[in-house]
């Protein structure tokens, strides 16, 4: 007697708990995403490097699904409370839907992670970057872009400018080692573009050749968005197990 | 700001030939020795200083390149043969070469080296280049294989261009006047170059395929559970409840209890 009742509180009880940490996790994935994307600033360069797009589109499906959640939870929770079978089954229902749409960003999400690896980085770099003098800014596309890259975050390289003396490059076939060790836009320069010191960046004394690497200015937006993967797949794997705990509810009410 | 030894302080290559005669040590006049004041220098070179060696203070990145090192200037090393002219050996084979070989012949040229001399000069520079003590703050060092555009020039034999292997590479510092050699540093420690690797040996991270396989893998695992649970519950429980043994026992008083939570008509025919 009040066994059964204990028991349909109890279930009660935890969906309703369920559906109140997803609903907090669905504002958590839309804070993490409007995040990526709104410092993709940052990423951009290295994006029209890498020519990739994609990674937006996860984070774009993110927002959505992290509204859709926190949306359905309360319309979980009101369903819960009310057992309404139908409200239960639309709930059930969405919730697949969204389910799906989620699954779709993470794997996305998952699959962009590496692109976004220095190690990916670093051998693009070494093989699409070639000559271009600081002054006049000739060189092709990718190059230009990294140019860019490099002077805007003064920066030399992915992991630094040992990147051009451990691998062979492009930029080493038609560079000679011992006048360009590194190319010319690792040295600090001027206010007109030119070199502060030739001979200092040449044999890379501290402070006329910029040391760090890239890589390290953009990796605040590769972990949130490695966040997303990772936490949309958290977020995923808790509802998998309130759905089905509202499925059994569903199947145990009487309407 | 600093002294470069990149550029020589006397001009090129007129100088070598003052030291053409070569200089047999042993029975020779010593008038220009003994007039230093080193009493135990009796045309035998002496040894001075401390052996080349690469720079460690400041740090460089471009200590060693792949065609390129970086040494500290010899200074206060050679304070006593102001008249002498300093060079800098360079070899690959430290015990092949002779103190009395001459700079500036095919013997000693750097477009010979390596495949035909084992060893080439370059680098001369007075006395006057190398002030001593060195002034607190200058960086002071000399960067071997910085001369490009002489490298293949056999007019100029003193070159100081790229090195053309990765070593290793012995160096010291020899200093001539006219009489031949009269102090030397003793050889260097083995200087390794730097090889670069081709970029296709960089592994692009399999983790992260890994990482991707395992969430692939587990979310089309779980939202196929939960497309065949909701076909089950639709299927078994389409209209009416099946799980209601578990919400309610068969005791009657439980299920009037059950009733006020749910709108519940005509349970009995339902029974």
């Amino acid at each position: 007697m009040a066994k059964s009742d204990d028991c349909v509180h109890i279930l009660q009880g935890l969906l309703v708990f369920g559906n109140v940490v997803i609903g907090m996790c669905g504002i958590a994935l839309t804070a993490e995403c409007i995040y990526v994307v709104a410092n993709s600033h940052g990423l951009d360069p290295l994006l029209k490097v890498t020519e990739n797009s994609d990674i937006y589109a996860a984070a774009w499906i993110g927002i959505f699904v992290g509204l859709a959640l926190f949306v359905l939870s309360i319309l979980g929770i009101i369903a819960v409370i009310k057992a309404s079978r139908t409200l239960l089954l639309v709930y059930i229902i969405l919730m697949l839907i969204t389910f799906a749409f989620e699954m779709a960003s993470c794997i996305t999400a998952a699959t962009q992670q590496e692109s976004l690896a220095p190690e990916f980085l670093l051998k693009q770099m070494l093989n699409g970057y070639e000559s271009s003098d600081a002054a006049n800014n000739s060189g092709n596309e990718f190059t230009k872009t990294w140019d860019d890259l490099m002077r805007q975050n003064h920066c030399c390289g992915v992991k630094g400018p040992s990147d051009w003396q451990e691998y062979t490059s492009a930029f080493r076939d038609t560079h000679s080692d011992a006048d360009y060790p590194w190319p010319r836009t690792c040295c600090v320069m001027n206010e007109e573009q030119h070199p502060l010191n030739l001979d200092g960046c040449k044999l890379g004394v501290p402070g006329y050749y910029k040391s760090n690497g890239c890589y390290d200015a953009i990796s605040g937006p590769v972990k949130a968005y490695r966040g997303v993967a990772w936490f949309g797949f958290a977020i995923l794997c808790w509802t998998f197990c309130v759905l089905l705990g509202t499925m059994f509810y569903w199947s145990g009410i009487e309407d | 700001m600093w002294a470069d030894g990149d550029h020589r302080r006397v001009p090129g290559d007129k100088e070598p030939q003052q030291h053409s005669r070569p200089g047999h040590r042993g029975a020779r006049t010593m008038l220009p020795l003994l007039l230093l004041l080193l009493p135990a220098a009796r045309g035998t070179v002496v040894t001075v200083g401390p052996e080349p060696a690469l720079t460690k203070d400041p740090q460089l990145e471009g200590v060693t390149t792949a065609s390129t090192f970086v040494l500290d200037q010899p200074r206060c090393v050679f304070q006593n043969y102001s008249d002498a002219v300093i060079w800098l050996v360079v070899t690959n084979d430290k015990d092949a070469f002779y103190n009395n070989a001459t700079p500036g012949t095919p013997e000693t040229a750097f477009q010979n080296f390596p495949d035909k001399v084992s060893a080439y000069m370059t680098l001369n520079v007075t006395l006057p280049s190398y002030p001593c003590p060195r002034p607190a703050g200058d960086i002071t060092v000399l960067r071997v294989g910085s001369e490009t555009s002489c490298a293949k020039d056999m007019s100029r034999p003193t070159c100081n261009g790229p090195l053309p292997g990765p070593g290793p590479y012995w160096v010291k510092f020899l200093a001539l006047n006219d009489s031949g050699p009269v102090a030397e540093t003793s050889w260097s420690m083995p200087i390794m170059l730097r090889t670069a690797q081709p970029a296709s040996n960089i592994s692009t991270g399999s983790g992260y395929r890994d990482g991707m396989i395992a969430i692939t893998t587990i979310l089309s695992i779980l939202f196929a559970i939960l497309l065949a649970a909701l076909l089950a519950m639709l299927v078994f429980c389409g209209s009416e409840s099946c799980g209601s043994s578990t919400f309610s026992k068969a005791e009657s008083v439980s299920v009037r209890r059950y009733n006020t939570h749910h709108v519940y008509d005509q349970p009995c025919a339902r029974l």
